[in-house]
């Protein structure tokens, strides 16, 4: 990457499912835009689920055509692993500095083939498989990922060498430097998605300290097509679990946490998870501990009563508690608000908490978009312009503007790339007036 | 695109790749990969078999591409989903590669095998038809697709906000919209709510926002009282007949009347009604609109409660949400009292029931005139009904409310900070099971109160709990308004649900399978406001991107005659039910005058009635010749992949 200032119609800050889709949108108009992602590889969350509701499509085979189709696309350029300095607009400009974080891999001279990854000796829990298995300490994030580029984890590497030695094409560089770069352009989109909901923040759900409590992106990689042990088990001991307990809530609508607001998407991603786990230990007993079962979407409530169909129970009641119990299992202390009431205690072997969405980043220090109470980006027009921000020429799309399921966050991302284009085209006749 | 092949050669395919996808454990999970790749091999003219675990993603379409560029096949099939998922993945992958894109051929063993079928069934079947795709493959020719010019123009057909909002996207692109609306009005239902929840913005200062830009763009022209009458031609290309008629005798006479009650000028906001944006037609007229490509914005309706639903109709006590609404929003006008009044009545008690005309379950709930249940969630009632709830305990404090729900949906952003809200305000909120709803009765007991409601209330474990009370307003749910005749007229998709059904709700969310026709807001889903006009955009720049270019690019397979073999009879010409695709032309072979059947490819859209009637064989859809159907069939029964006990 050059230092050189690097001209653009559009920047689309992430490149997960809503960035993408509104720089597919932009581009199929002729607009020239970039991507920039702070993670290794483009296709955000979306890449990392095993299926999605209410279709049971697997997420890949709808994620990676439009990871390609961008990647492909002549009036598209992805930066990768960078990191957002400052997002400024200036003069009718929008100027965004960026740093290109090291690899330690030389990007254009990768070529993907994992020789790299198949010397290093050093073995690192897998972040991408929920931590379930292995990794190396230089790799190919996954096997879809783009670009296919090796990264090096300097804090696991071990510097012996290996990787540079078997490299075909010299691409291992040690001493890579973080690069700073600036890309103008004249109008921006936001679609810095989310995290989930920190646990720590939870200490009452025991997370850490009970093995059996996962969360439910972990679960999503054990139901995964290539998951970390092709099957659902459970870590602790490797048991395929007999009873499954989804705890809703935990970490929306929770005023413990700071998060009050609801997440949108537990729900039904819950209900999903607990249909396939139906098929995968088809002799569990799944249950879903909730407040309110929100099934809003299209389809969504027909899936919901599905999955009653097919057995899995409802529990409403939230649950107050969480400790670990005999040989492995999990007791749930809740309050049950079924047909007796009362408080009580479930025990099960495999908990699954149904974390809530957070905002993916902080615009404080970097540009001056204002955030609302829940820290995702505001929006000021919501009804009749749902994408506009405070800063002109700024739009924002997807989960960057408070949570969102897919389908919502690709129609709001077409959204925003049309107030982009419009913005564009107002732009330009104003100039060449 | 179009020019680049034409000096590739019209040759057989020698070299046929097969590429095989596992679909993570979609497809691997059922067929035996390995088996069919294996039999694979024995096709006549495969070259190159290999599978992938997700072919669709860049490492898996540069297999192809790197097999494609280095010559190594000319020819490609790949077995994964459905064709309508991927296929112009895979096209676009080999035009990437500098191959033709249609020597591709697409074998769907997931919908069609490992997702009905299992064990050695599955893996035989995934066999042929992998070994059928490969053959026809083999008989594959570069192919261009034709480029035909395209309308920059859009017609959007609805004037509420959605139609508003993608009429207006359009236009600041420099399209050209037409925008049709049935009522004299816009602004839709939108027009006729009073403040917007969660935001509480006034709906008439959001619908004028959109109406009086949509007034003073020039690019747009507006025809009200019109409906569409007739309808033909394809995606670049379509051509309307619009029908401007003076509204029937008893049709919107409410909303004429508030009209002349508001003395709002044209242009100008009517409470509860909507922007009129010109005058009432008092003839027919009909006009020809030629357009590129059509936005559909035809909204809902809100569900109309049964005669006796909750004693609907039978008490005039018993109301709908959108009617509360309205009545609050006259009440302001006259000024409020501590105590909501409904016409006239003090309502000292009021109880506001969710889910009424949504998420009905089979066995349950009574299916409406036409057999159908609405089983979906509507989206927006549990927030529209908390705001009212909130509203009213704000406004006229003595006024109690009674809220039962079955579950509370405040989702959106924003929405649970509205449940948290009238919570804070003492409404009593009461859960019931679909299976016992609250009963609503004539209060035969003591006090003046006209209605009792009764419910088991899951939230105090099965507590019996019974009240009187003046007022019930169900929360009723959005149907799908009635278009049937456009439905009939451009052949669309409708769900089960009633509403109009997108081709893929994460790859194409605002499409229909007609190419060149998008969806806009509740026509396709309930939504609320702000999601309304998100999808009414993304609706636009699809459109904006179709007709960007001046033109559009069709799917080259269509009719073809040899001309050697035609002898003019004719047949092929009355077995077309496309007007104007066939059509007999004199030509000159061999120094004589002749009649000869000739395609307008724009028009031909492949049906092969044509082919079927040819007495000559002299006519084949390109790219589906008869020959690839019989190389096809041959290879299906062939046993020379397959022993053909294990059909």
């Amino acid at each position: 990457m050059s230092t050189n200032k690097i001209e653009f119609d559009a920047l689309v800050m992430g490149g997960g499912i809503a960035g993408l889709q509104t720089a597919l949108d932009l581009a199929d108009q002729d607009f020239k835009v970039a991507i920039v992602e702070q993670d290794a590889t483009i296709g955000g969350k979306m890449i990392r689920l095993a299926k999605v509701f209410p279709t049971l499509d697997c997420a890949s085979c709808i994620t990676t055509p439009k990871m390609s189709a961008a990647a492909h696309h002549p009036n598209i350029t992805i930066f990768t692993y960078c990191e957002l300095q400052s997002l400024k607009r200036t003069g009718g400009e929008i100027t965004a500095r960026v740093t290109q974080k090291p690899r330690f891999v030389d990007e254009i001279k990768c070529i993907g083939c994992r020789q790299c990854e198949y010397a290093c000796p050093v073995y690192v829990p897998d972040e991408e498989q929920g931590g379930f298995a292995a990794r190396k300490a230089i790799c190919v994030p996954f096997s879809t990922a783009i670009p296919q580029v090796a990264l090096m984890d300097v804090e696991n590497c071990t510097l012996c060498g290996k990787c540079a030695k078997v490299c075909p094409t010299d691409a291992v560089d040690y001493f890579q430097k973080p690069d700073d770069f600036t890309l103008t352009a004249k109008t921006a989109i936001i679609a810095t998605g989310f995290d989930f909901t920190p646990l720590e923040d939870k200490q009452q759900y025991g997370y850490g300290e009970i093995p059996n409590v996962i969360t439910a992106l972990q679960m999503e990689r054990l139901l995964a097509p290539h998951g970390p042990y092709n099957r659902v088990l459970r870590p602790s001991d490797g048991m395929e679990p007999d009873s499954i307990a989804f705890i809703q809530c935990a970490g929306s609508r929770d005023k413990s946490m700071g998060v009050s607001y609801c997440s949108r998407v537990c729900c039904m991603y819950a209900i999903k998870q607990a249909m396939l786990l139906s098929g995968a230990v088809p002799m569990a007993d799944i249950a879903i501990y909730y407040m309110d079962i929100r099934a809003f979407g299209k389809g969504y409530e027909q899936f919901y009563q599905n999955s009653k169909a097919m057995g899995v129970e409802f529990i409403k009641g939230k649950v107050a508690t969480i400790d670990p119990g005999e040989n492995g299992s999990v007791t749930l202390h809740y309050e049950d608000q079924g047909a007796d009431g009362g408080v009580k205690t479930a025990e099960h072997d495999l908990v699954v908490l149904s974390l809530g969405m957070v905002a993916g980043w902080n615009p404080e220090g970097v540009c001056n978009l204002s955030t609302g109470n829940d820290a995702f980006i505001k929006t000021i027009r919501p009804k009749i312009a749902p994408t506009l921000t405070d800063m002109e020429g700024v739009f924002v799309a997807g989960v960057a503007a408070g949570p969102k399921d897919i389908v919502d966050s690709i129609v709001e991302a077409g959204a925003a790339a049309m107030e982009a284009s419009n913005y564009l085209t107002k732009r330009a006749r104003k100039l060449a007036a | 695109m179009a020019d680049d092949n034409k000096d590739k050669k019209a040759t057989p395919g020698q070299k046929v790749g097969v590429y095989v996808c596992h679909c993570g454990g979609n497809i691997s999970d059922h067929v035996a990969i390995e088996e069919v790749c294996k039999n694979a091999e024995k096709i006549p003219g495969v070259i190159k078999v290999q599978d992938n675990a997700f072919m669709c993603s860049d490492p898996g379409q540069d297999l192809i591409m790197e097999d494609i560029k280095n010559g190594v096949v000319d020819r490609v099939v790949v077995a994964s989903c459905a064709p309508g998922l991927h296929e112009s993945t895979f096209r676009n992958a080999i035009s990437r590669a500098g191959g033709n894109p249609y020597i591709y051929e697409h074998a769907n063993i997931r919908e069609q095998v490992s997702w009905v079928h299992h064990g050695d069934q599955a893996t035989n079947k995934a066999t042929r038809l992998v070994a059928a795709a490969a053959a026809k493959a083999k008989e594959l020719q570069p192919l261009d697709p034709y480029r035909v010019d395209a309308k920059k123009h859009v017609t959007v057909i609805g004037g509420g906000i959605a139609g508003l909002k993608s009429a207006l996207d359009l236009a600041h692109r420099g399209i050209d919209v037409t925008l049709v609306e049935k009522s004299p009005f816009l602004g839709g239902w939108t027009a006729k709510w009073d403040r917007a929840f969660p935001t509480d913005d006034s709906v008439s200062e959001l619908v004028t926002a959109l109406a009086s830009e949509v007034l003073d763009n020039k690019k747009i022209t507006i025809h009200t009282c019109s409906q569409i009458t007739a309808f033909e031609g394809f995606i670049g290309n379509f051509k309307l007949t619009l029908t401007e008629q003076p509204p029937g005798s008893d049709a919107y006479q409410d909303d004429i009347k508030r009209w002349g009650a508001s003395e709002k000028a044209f242009g100008e906001f009517i409470p509860l009604v909507g922007i009129c944006p010109a005058s009432i037609p008092e003839t027919t007229t009909t006009h020809e609109i030629e357009t590129g490509a059509l936005v559909l914005a035809t909204g809902f309706k809100p569900y109309e409660p049964r005669y006796g639903e909750y004693r609907y109709g039978e008490s005039e006590e018993v109301i709908t949400l959108p009617e509360l609404i309205r009545l609050m929003a006259e009440n302001r006008k006259k000024g409020v009292g501590d105590t909501l009044t409904v016409n006239g009545r003090k309502i000292r008690n009021v109880a506001m029931i969710h889910c009424v005309g949504s998420r009905q379950i089979p066995g349950i709930d009574q299916p409406d005139a036409k057999g159908k249940l609405n089983e979906y969630c509507s989206r927006t009632c549990c927030s529209a009904t908390l705001h009212a709830a909130g509203m009213i305990r704000e406004v006229h404090p003595k006024t109690r409310v009674f809220d039962f729900y079955r579950d509370i949906r405040t989702y959106g952003r924003g929405q649970e900070e509205l449940y948290e809200d009238a919570s804070g305000k003492k409404v009593v909120f009461f859960r019931f099971e679909a299976e016992a709803p609250p009963e609503v009765s004539r209060n035969t007991g003591s006090g003046d109160f006209p209605l009792n409601i009764k419910v088991k209330d899951t939230l105090t474990f099965d507590e019996e709990v019974e009240m009187p009370v003046d007022l019930v307003v169900l929360a009723v749910g959005m149907e799908s308004n009635d278009i049937s005749d456009l439905v009939e007229m451009m052949k669309i998709s409708v769900g089960v649900d009633g509403f109009l059904l997108e081709v893929h709700p994460k790859l194409r969310p605002v499409e229909l399978a007609q190419s060149g026709i998008l969806l806009a807001g509740t026509c396709q889903a309930p939504f609320d406001m702000g999601e309304t006009c998100a999808a009414a955009s993304a609706a636009a720049v699809k459109a904006s991107a179709i007709l960007g270019r001046g033109y559009v690019e069709l799917d080259p397979f269509v009719a073809e005659v040899d001309l050697n073999k035609c002898n003019g009879t004719g047949a092929c010409v009355n077995a077309c039910v496309h007007e104007g695709a066939l059509t007999l032309v004199e030509m000159d072979v061999n120094g004589e005058k002749v009649m000869r059947a000739q395609v307008n490819p724009a028009i031909c859209t492949g049906g092969g009635s044509c082919v079927a009637v040819c007495p000559e064989n002299a006519i084949n859809i390109k790219g589906w010749t008869l020959k690839q159907y019989e190389d096809m069939v041959d290879m299906i029964v062939s046993d020379q992949i397959l022993p053909s006990e294990m059909a």
